[in-house]
């Protein structure tokens, strides 16, 4: 652990001696205090949330991203090139500890930069929130700086419905070139649409499920989150279109079940507030939605209606988020100096952005997969184009989105500046996918190429 | 007094069985440099062999791009041997462990150029997992001894070459090793602090160390060396000691104070009458142009002239000279009370009997140390010594210079 610690130190204060920490200390406050207040907001919370929260931590995890990448190759790739990992590895130390000490050197630097960022990130925001008009601080107190966790009623299970109907079609039809995985996808669509639809003049009732937290939040008041499509939203998605809705929550035959009827516009979504005490014993939200309209109205499975719960107060929520941004950064320290292993230090960097970059362009690479081909499907025709390059691009884009799905998902600045609430277990799942499994997959490999490698180079007579 | 050393020594050989007093063992060592594609680009060491001992000064000779800085990395584990076998401590070099025992300066200085020299050794002793008590002593003390005291805030990197190496020297022995490899050690260092550092070689090696060194300087191998092996195209064209090598046993020289002239024509007269006029060479001695230097700076600091640059250090770390104080008093203590071993007890020995013999043991141990560091000082050699050691260099170095440029003469008509 000394030698470990000694070479972590080195690492930082080489950061330090070198000016690094300073300047990105400056070009941090530059982009999380200065810049924000160029930038005029809307003066709605949305809009405070989006300039605060969704930029300046943007900026921050971006910055901190290319500079760990960079410093990561640097410090090894720079140890062997300059000759210096010749005197450290004739000393008693390992050499998967020289590596280790690095990272944690790395880590060091990363938390006191984000921490300082994060600091002064909140701070502005506590202070740029005094300046809000009343009406639209108290939503940004209700929605952008709290933790709510979200609750959703269960998605029904259609295999089984599907599975019989696609049977039970098939017998039916007496048409043998049936497409029978065409025919099945249709039915999903088919069951779906109708568990989604509220049909005109009809209602739909939800029982959401607040599980362990509904003794907790019973006496404060909930948010209903909500958003539906209609079969002219889909089409004119320009122009926003108002609707009636009526809404009636608490339990059936409680006195004190709460109406309220609002106009809203599709392909939004909408928050309402819901006031305390309408759970039932269960622990159960009723949740039931009229549709006076000529229309029928379509609330999305997955995001449709949700109710969301405070959990935990913004500050918790807000230290989380950095902690997931952190284990991501841990996650590039371990590639940059698993590159620089064996690579010097412009190869190492070179290649260690462009994995950044590869994994930042998912939506190119899963349509290129969805489709087939990287040269695109023509929608007139429906026509795929073709390319030798699909031959691997494909199964390449194909692995690298499943390495990428792993780790993907944790989006802490989304969840920030919409005031959700990030659970210590997303956290925890976090920091088991990002720092053990990815970052000790590309640790473990580093170490090994690391330990195997002749460290002088040849050193000849011409 | 032996008997502490020896089992100190005899705890960290374990494990060698018959082979304990061989520190390095080299067989047929080879190394090929290979391009990207693995062709050969390289024979740089070709099937070499030799063995080093425990307490002998053995060194690496030959011109540049021989072998001498490959061979030496491949004992570190620095480069991986292509073929052969290399025991250090009986152990491979990539042996993690043994490296503790190991001191290594590199021949360019390898040095993180943001750090002050004290940070640079503390970083060294942490990596050598020594207590902060320790690295505060040995760092002032080797400080002192590489005479760099003056500049512990200045950045190595604005470090002269010479005052790096000095840095460099300093790194090399915090651990106090047992086995030093120097790899051009007086590279880029004044004539005093290549004095100091052959001074603190001799040293080293009468405390039982080994150390090995590579040089293509000829005067440096030949001051401390008590085995060489001469390099050439990679292969090992000769090895033994500097006697078996330099002796010509065919002509005898004498020294002696002038003679009168007539004195002199009777002893020509007496050597005439068996050897032929043209084999018979007489010469004033001269000074060596390293004594003369190491005059001019001796009277020099005698005046106190100030210099900011590396000051001479002079006197070997105290650790490295030996055993601490208390390692000290504690062999003294076992001389006067003639036990062989020391029981638990006898350790925590009680303090009356420990008080009665303070006195006796504070004058041996002042003895002891006096005889200890006489001879380390540099500048307070014998007279006598120095003189013969200025003569022998004068004839030996041309000798060995003849021998090395008809290698490669030979080496260049194959």
């Amino acid at each position: 652990m000394q030698q470990i610690l000694a070479i972590a130190r080195l690492t930082f204060r080489a950061a330090y001696r070198f000016k690094l920490v300073l300047i990105l200390s400056l070009v941090l406050l530059g982009g999380v205090v200065l810049l924000p207040l160029v930038l005029e907001g809307d003066g709605t919370a949305q809009g405070f949330a989006q300039i605060v929260i969704t930029y300046t931590l943007s900026i921050t995890a971006a910055l901190l991203a290319i500079s760990t990448l960079w410093l990561a190759c640097g410090t090894l790739a720079g140890d062997v090139e300059y000759g210096t990992i010749q005197t450290i590895t004739v000393k008693p130390v390992s050499r998967w500890r020289v590596w280790l000490g690095k990272w944690l050197g790395v880590m060091i630097l990363n938390a006191v930069l984000l921490g300082l960022a994060g600091a002064f990130t909140f701070g502005a925001m506590k202070w740029r929130a005094t300046k809000l008009p009343p009406e639209q601080r108290q939503v940004l107190d209700n929605e952008v700086l709290v933790s709510r966790a979200s609750a959703k009623p269960p998605v029904p299970e259609l295999d089984k419905a599907v599975d019989q109907l696609t049977k039970q079609r098939l017998e039916e039809s007496s048409a043998a070139d049936l497409n029978e995985e065409l025919l099945r996808q249709q039915i999903r669509i088919q069951l779906e649409a109708q568990i989604q639809t509220v049909p005109p003049k009809y209602s739909r009732r939800w029982m959401i499920d607040l599980g362990a937290a509904a003794d907790d939040v019973r006496d404060q008041p909930l948010f209903l989150r909500v958003k539906f499509q209609t079969s002219r939203s889909m089409m004119e998605t320009l122009e926003s279109i108002i609707y009636d809705t009526a809404w009636r929550v608490g339990p059936v035959d409680s006195p004190s079940t709460w109406r309220t009827n609002r106009s809203l516009t599709a392909n939004a979504f909408h928050e309402i507030r819901i006031p305390a005490g309408m759970l039932d014993n269960e622990g159960k939200l009723r949740v039931e939605v009229g549709n006076p309209n000529d229309e029928a109205l379509m609330f999305p499975l997955d995001n449709g209606i949700e109710v969301l719960y405070r959990e935990a107060s913004f500050g918790v929520n807000f230290i989380r988020g950095l902690l997931i941004i952190y284990f991501w950064i841990g996650l590039l320290a371990a590639v940059g100096l698993a590159a620089a292993s064996f690579l010097s230090f412009p190869v190492a960097a070179f290649c260690s952005v462009t994995i950044l970059i590869l994994g930042m362009s998912t939506g190119l690479m899963s349509r290129v997969v969805s489709e087939g081909t990287v040269l695109g499907v023509n929608h007139e025709t429906g026509e795929a184009g073709s390319s030798f390059i699909d031959w691997f691009a494909v199964p390449f884009f194909k692995a690298v989105l499943e390495v990428v799905g792993f780790a993907k998902g944790f989006s802490p600045i989304d969840a920030l500046s919409t005031g959700t609430s990030i659970p210590w277990s997303e956290v925890g799942l976090a920091f088991f996918r990002l720092i053990m499994v990815m970052s000790g997959f590309a640790a473990a490999l580093g170490m090994i190429i690391f330990t195997r490698r002749e460290l002088a180079t040849a050193q000849l007579s011409r | 007094m032996a008997v502490t050393v020896d089992k100190q020594e005899l705890e960290k050989t374990s494990g060698n069985g018959a082979h304990s007093d061989v520190v390095v063992a080299v067989r047929g060592l080879t190394k090929v440099f290979k391009d990207f594609w693995g062709r050969s680009k390289a024979r740089a060491v070709n099937d070499v062999d030799f063995e080093v001992y425990r307490g002998e000064v053995f060194g690496l000779l030959g011109p540049n791009g021989s072998g001498k800085s490959t061979t030496i990395k491949m004992l570190l584990g620095l480069l991986y041997p292509t073929k052969g076998h290399i025991e250090v401590f009986g152990h491979s070099p990539r042996h993690v462990a043994t490296k503790s025992r190991i001191g290594y300066l590199p021949e360019e200085s390898y040095l993180y150029r943001y750090l002050d020299s004290r940070e640079t050794l503390d970083f060294f002793g942490n990596l050598f997992r020594l207590s902060p008590e320790d690295r505060k002593e040995r760092i002032t003390q080797l400080l002192e001894m590489v005479g760099l005291a003056q500049t512990q805030t200045r950045v190595v990197g604005e470090f002269s070459k010479g005052m790096q190496r000095r840095i460099g020297l300093a790194q090399a022995l915090i651990n106090d090793p047992d086995l030093v490899i120097l790899d051009e050690p007086t590279a880029g260092l004044d004539p005093i602090g290549c004095r100091e550092i052959k001074d603190l070689i001799v040293s080293l090696a009468r405390r039982g160390k080994t150390v090995i060194l590579s040089s293509h300087l000829l005067a440096d191998v030949e001051d401390v060396c008590d085995r060489v092996v001469v390099y050439f195209g990679g292969r090992i064209h000769a090895m033994g000691t500097l006697k078996e090598l330099l002796a010509t046993p065919d002509s005898i020289r004498m020294t002696m104070p002038a003679l009168p002239k007539e004195t002199l024509e009777r002893v020509l007269e007496i050597i005439r009458r068996d050897v032929a006029d043209d084999r018979i060479h007489i010469d004033t001695p001269e000074q060596s142009l390293e004594s003369y230097f190491l005059d001019i700076v001796e009277k020099a600091r005698g005046e106190a002239l100030e210099t900011s640059g590396a000051l001479s250090g002079g006197t070997v770390a105290p650790y490295l000279r030996g055993e601490s104080e208390q390692e000290r008093k504690q062999r003294v203590l076992e001389r006067l009370t003639h036990t062989g071993e020391k029981t638990a007890e006898e350790e925590k020995a009680p303090s009356e009997k420990h008080e009665v013999k303070e006195e006796v043991l504070n004058k041996l141990m002042e003895q002891e140390r006096k005889a200890a560091e006489r001879p380390l000082e540099s500048g307070t050699k014998d007279k006598e010594k120095e003189e013969k050691e200025a003569q022998r260099e004068k004839v030996d170095l041309s000798k060995a210079n003849e021998k090395l440029s008809s290698l490669t003469k030979r080496e260049r008509e194959d």
